[in-house]
Order: C-alpha cells, then structure tokens, then sequence
C-alpha cells in the first residue's frame, strides 16, 4: 500500500511543494525537467532529476508521452501533475492507467467530463447547483425580451457561436435590448458566421468564491471550506483568502453543500475546487467551473484546516482509504496569500525574467513562503512569471491583513522586477480592508490608484 | 554443485544473445541470474529485495551491451546530479570529437529491432543524414542521424538504456 515512488511533471514552487510532501511521507522523487530548470531548487532537492527536454514546454512539460516514458524508465509507480501542464488533461490520466501509473488526481473521465464547459454545466444543473440564470438560443428579439423579463436586468447578449468576450453587449433595460438585439446578431453573422444570440444575467457586483474538496473516488467527498479570490487581474488571481468572510452563514453552507453533492455524484477522485461566482446584490452564488487538481492557493486552505492536502492526494493515490470524515475538518482563523510575481505592474504586467541578486523572505510565525527560488536563481523567460507565495495565517481576517502588511513590508527581492509594490498596495488600501471588493474592482480601482500612486512619487 | 565461473557467465550472456528469448531467469545453487532484452521488463521480486554490492544506481550493464536488466520499483535511485548528464560527459569527449547529443528523453536503442545488427559501431564512416541509433517514447521510435560526416569514435550509452535530453549517445571525429 502507499507510493513508493513519485513522478514530479511539474516545475516551479508547486514542485517543490510536491517534494516536500513526498519526503513527509517517505516516498522518493523523481522530477522531470526542461533543460531550463536543471538547476532549479525541485530539480536539487528531488531524489533524482531526469531532463525530459528542450526548455519549450511543448517538448517536455507538455509532452505526455515523454513524462510516462521518463516515468516508466525511472520505475515510478505514481505521477503528480501539479497544477497547469498536463494536470487537466485527459490523456496524461489515460496514460498512466494504461502503464499501471498511479495518476495523482481525478480519473481521466472526471477530467474529460469537467473540461468540456458545456458537459460540465449539464453535470451542475443535473446536481441541482444554480448557473448563471440565461437562455439557450434566441429566435427573435421579442423571444429575448420576454426571457430577460424573467431573469431580471441588467442581461449580457452573447453569440453562440462566439467567445472571448467577442460579440458581447451588455444590456440594463428592455429598451437597450431591444436597440442591440439586431446588431449583436448582425456581429455575430459577421465574426462567427452563425448569428444565434442568448442572454445571461449580468452579475454586476460579484466575488469569485470557490471549495475545496476532497473524494475518495467512490462518492465520499469532503470539503475544506470556501476561497475568495476576488482580486484578479484578466483573471489571473492576485490575492487569495480563506474564509470569504462577506458570505452569509447560511449561503455558506449552501455553497459547500453544493460543491459537496456536485463532486459527490461523479464520485470524484483526489482534489479538486468547485468555482462559483458570488452576486452580492442578490445573495446567489452560480456555478463557474470545476478544477480538477490542486490549486495555487490551496495553502490557504491548509492554514485554515491545519492539513496536508498534497499529502493527502498522495496517500489516497497509493490506495490509502480516505480516512477523514467531514467533522475533522475544523476551520478555525483566516489564511491569506499574496502571489509574488516576477512582473513590472507599472509596465502592463511585463514579464520580468532574469537573475535573483536578493532575496530576503520574511520570517515568523504564521508565515509560510512557497517557492522554488533563492538568492542567485535565474528565473527563465519561457514559464509563468509566479515566483513565490507569501502566506500568511491570523486568528481573524484583521490578524491576517496585519501579518501580511508586515511580511511585505520585509519581503525584498532584487535583481529583477516584481509585483510587491503592487501587492503592499493592495492589501493596505481601505477597500480591501473593509472587504469591501468585487472581482472587476482591481482593474477598476485598485490598479489605476495604484499607478497613480506609483507614477507621482517617482516624479 | 559449484559456483559458475565468468566464463560461465559469459557463455550464458552469449547463448542468450544468439537466441530468440526475451527473458532468462537462471538459479543455480545461491547463484542467480536475470537476463532480458525489453527495458522495461517486470524485475522478479528477488531482484528488487537483494542489491548486488557496487551497483548503486541505473541498470547493472551486461558486458557485451545486449542484455540489460532495467531500472525498476525497489531499486535504489542514482545520486541526485545537479549538473545535467550531458554536462557531466562533456570533459569525456576525445579531442576533436562531437557529440551527437539526445533530442529528448527516451529509451536508446542501437539497432532497428532487437537482434539486428546495430546502425553503427565504433570505426564507422558516418555522413550527416546517416541514422546512427532510434530513441523511443512510449512505442514511437525516432531516428536520430549523425548531423556530421566522420568517424564513429565512442558509443557512450548502453543499448536499451534510458537517455535524458541533451545526453551524449556518440562520439564522433569529424572529416572534411
């Protein structure tokens, strides 16, 4: 029972992390790299540390093949996908259960069934969870009118055909609707040659809420509390925070059972996170979607559980039973985390790639620091700009707020550019400290005062 | 009955070699013996318990090269290298030699299909786009060609071993 030992396909802090959890258990490692991370802290700290490739992610990290292949041949018996690469796809899970691998994650199916935004919808509505209340395919602008009537004002008019935010129009009233029905479809004929339109209510104040669950793969699944992660840039999350303190008692207990009997009817299998999209005007909470791995801000939920969740996966992976019942997940106290990011926030986010020359991690109690970095690391241009979290646990929301301003205010990195300004910023503003937030609000607000800021002082 | 000799040994490798088996599995008094031609072959379980002395690490290397016992579950793992294996060779390659280096990580076969002859053996004449050995991931097998005209110098990798990218599989003295 148990793995004996473990494939890393992952790079950066997560592989660490992973590592880590690992050597907890007392099961070797095994990582593979691109010929970019050879020297990087997994590819050291690691038992050993095959080089899969070239840096270009599509010849190594990216390659299903080559990550079982180095597997196989290094007589690994489990792989970690980490999150990002190959961890959501179907055929690296596929993969492995052909050549006897045990696969850290959900089965390859869940995956499939999750990945597809349509499947993944019918799976919610079918368990009874609330979507975003809309349409499905428009015949006339009378149709739509009487359809926004019921759903309730202001609606979004989107292409079925579209995406990406193309051929969106956003409507307050019927009048508006009616006006931009024709040129929506006419767009829509233009940029998609298809112009059938739906409608969606258009959530105006809304914070990003997702739980943490767990499954044992043959329907138990518990859960580890909720997430905000409201402060997104293009949706790229910035800060993370365990609980979402602004949820009524009640909505929070309906947003974990939901999360709950979602995961529970596939019979999800390891770690996942149900993503929903909180209306503070209205008090509803909608599906998103489901991430099927562990996530960047899983430590937060550890800080507030006090449990391994990567440990977890591990164990459950090498055929443990999940021995945990929802009653010993005890939430107590608040878990904050900022994203440190090797970017100029003052130059559009521009990635900053380059040679660590300082690097000084706050220490004390309550803060934890998840990276794959260090004085003297070259951070490569070819991967995603995160370079460290910076977590921080309080024994309430405020507690928090203050151990992180501190922990930035020691944080210092030089040698290249990254986002701790920003982040300082942030987490010191009122708005932020009332909770006060939506997920539109630091593109809005926060990153114009921010750059306001930034650009008076160096004049 | 008495310990088999090298020569014993030796004889069986060859004998395994000549013949069409995939696997030989032999105990002779304390003595024991496992041969196979597929890298990833199941290792008996005895194989995984009891570690011959000086064998830390990759695969014991048959003699001849034809015969390998793979990497498996149970095995101690290699010393982590911080230094890539292609860094690690790069001091071994013989004066006014090149290497031809690993496309990517695979399994390294110096033959078309177990028990042809190789593509090439060290004396050999080689031109640019000559395939000199096939390295495979998960069942697809790719060429790689010498990307130089010369002289085969050195086979730096045992057949049906693991290579990692950037790894030297050749040494090879160009000619003009």
């Amino acid at each position: 029972m148990g793995i004996s030992r473990l494939f890393i396909a992952n790079r950066g802090e997560i592989a660490v992390r992973i590592i880590r959890a690992a050597k907890s258990l007392g099961i070797e490692s095994v990582i593979g790299v691109s010929s970019a991370d050879t020297g990087s802290l997994g590819a050291r700290i690691a038992d050993r540390c095959v080089v899969l490739g070239p840096p270009d992610a599509a010849r190594s990290y990216l390659s299903e093949k080559l990550i079982v292949q180095a597997a196989v041949a290094t007589g690994c018996d489990a792989i970690h996908p980490g999150y990002g690469f190959l961890s959501e796809r179907p055929a690296l899970a596929l993969l492995c259960e052909e050549h006897d691998i045990a696969f850290v994650g959900p089965r390859p199916g869940t995956i499939e069934a999750l990945g597809d935004k349509l499947s993944a919808r019918k799976i919610a509505e079918a368990a009874g969870v609330p979507l975003v209340p809309g349409t499905t395919a428009l015949a006339s602008v009378e149709e739509a009118c009487a359809a926004a009537a019921t759903i309730g004002y202001p609606v979004v008019i989107k292409a079925t055909a579209g995406g990406g935010g193309r051929g969106m129009f956003l409507a307050d009233d019927a009048a508006t609707l009616r006006k931009l029905f024709n040129k929506a479809a006419e767009e829509a004929r233009n940029a998609f040659g298809n112009g059938s339109l739906y409608i969606e209510r258009f959530v105006r104040s809304a914070r990003h809420v997702e739980v943490q669950v767990f499954g044992d793969g043959e329907g138990k699944v518990i859960h580890f509390g909720e997430r905000d992660c409201s402060v997104q840039r293009r949706y790229q999350k910035l800060i993370e925070e365990a609980p979402c303190t602004i949820l009524p008692a009640e909505i929070r207990k309906q947003l974990h059972a939901a999360a709950l009997k979602l995961t529970a009817d596939l019979h999800y299998r390891n770690a996942g996170t149900v993503e929903f999209l909180y209306d503070i005007d209205r008090r509803e909470f909608y599906f998103i979607e489901v991430n099927a791995r562990i996530q960047v801000e899983h430590p937060v939920s550890e800080l507030t559980s006090r449990r391994d969740i990567v440990a977890m996966q591990l164990l459950l992976a090498g055929g443990n039973p999940l021995a945990l019942e929802q009653h010993d997940i005890v939430l107590h106290g608040h878990g904050l985390e900022c994203r440190i990011n090797a970017e100029d926030p003052a130059n559009d986010f521009h990635p900053c790639p380059g040679r660590i020359s300082r690097w000084d991690m706050p220490d004390g109690d309550f803060i934890r620091v998840d990276t794959f970095c260090e004085r003297d690391t070259v951070v490569p241009p070819y991967y995603d700009s995160m370079i460290a979290k910076l977590i921080v646990y309080g024994n309430d929301r405020g507690e928090a707020l203050e151990r992180m301003m501190s922990a930035l205010g020691r944080l210092r990195i030089d040698g290249i550019k990254t986002n701790i300004a920003l982040q300082r910023f942030l987490v010191g503003h009122p708005d932020f400290a009332a909770n006060a937030i939506t997920t539109g609000w630091l593109e809005r607000t926060g990153l114009p005062a921010y750059l306001s800021k930034h650009n008076s002082t160096r004049e | 009955m008495k310990e088999p000799t090298a020569d014993d040994i030796k004889t069986l490798i060859e004998n395994f070699e000549g013949s069409q088996w995939k696997e030989l599995s032999l105990q002779v008094g304390d003595f024991r013996i496992f041969l196979s031609r597929d890298p990833n072959c199941i290792v008996p379980g005895w194989l995984k318990e009891s570690q011959p002395a000086g064998q830390h690490g990759g695969a014991p290397r048959g003699e001849t090269g034809a015969s390998q016992v793979t990497r498996s579950v149970g095995q101690p793992l290699q010393e982590t290298v911080a230094a890539p294996a292609a860094a690690a060779t790069e001091a071994d390659i013989p004066a006014g030699a090149v290497a031809v280096r690993a496309p990517n990580l695979g399994i390294f076969y110096r033959a078309p299909k177990p028990g042809a002859p190789p593509y090439v053996a060290a004396g050999d004449q080689v031109e640019p786009d000559t395939e000199v050995c096939l390295i495979e991931v998960m069942k697809l097998f790719t060429p790689v060609t010498a990307g130089v005209r010369g002289e085969v110098v050195n086979i730096c990798i045992e057949d049906g071993e693991m290579v990692e990218h950037g790894q030297a599989l050749f040494h090879i003295k160009p000619k003009a």
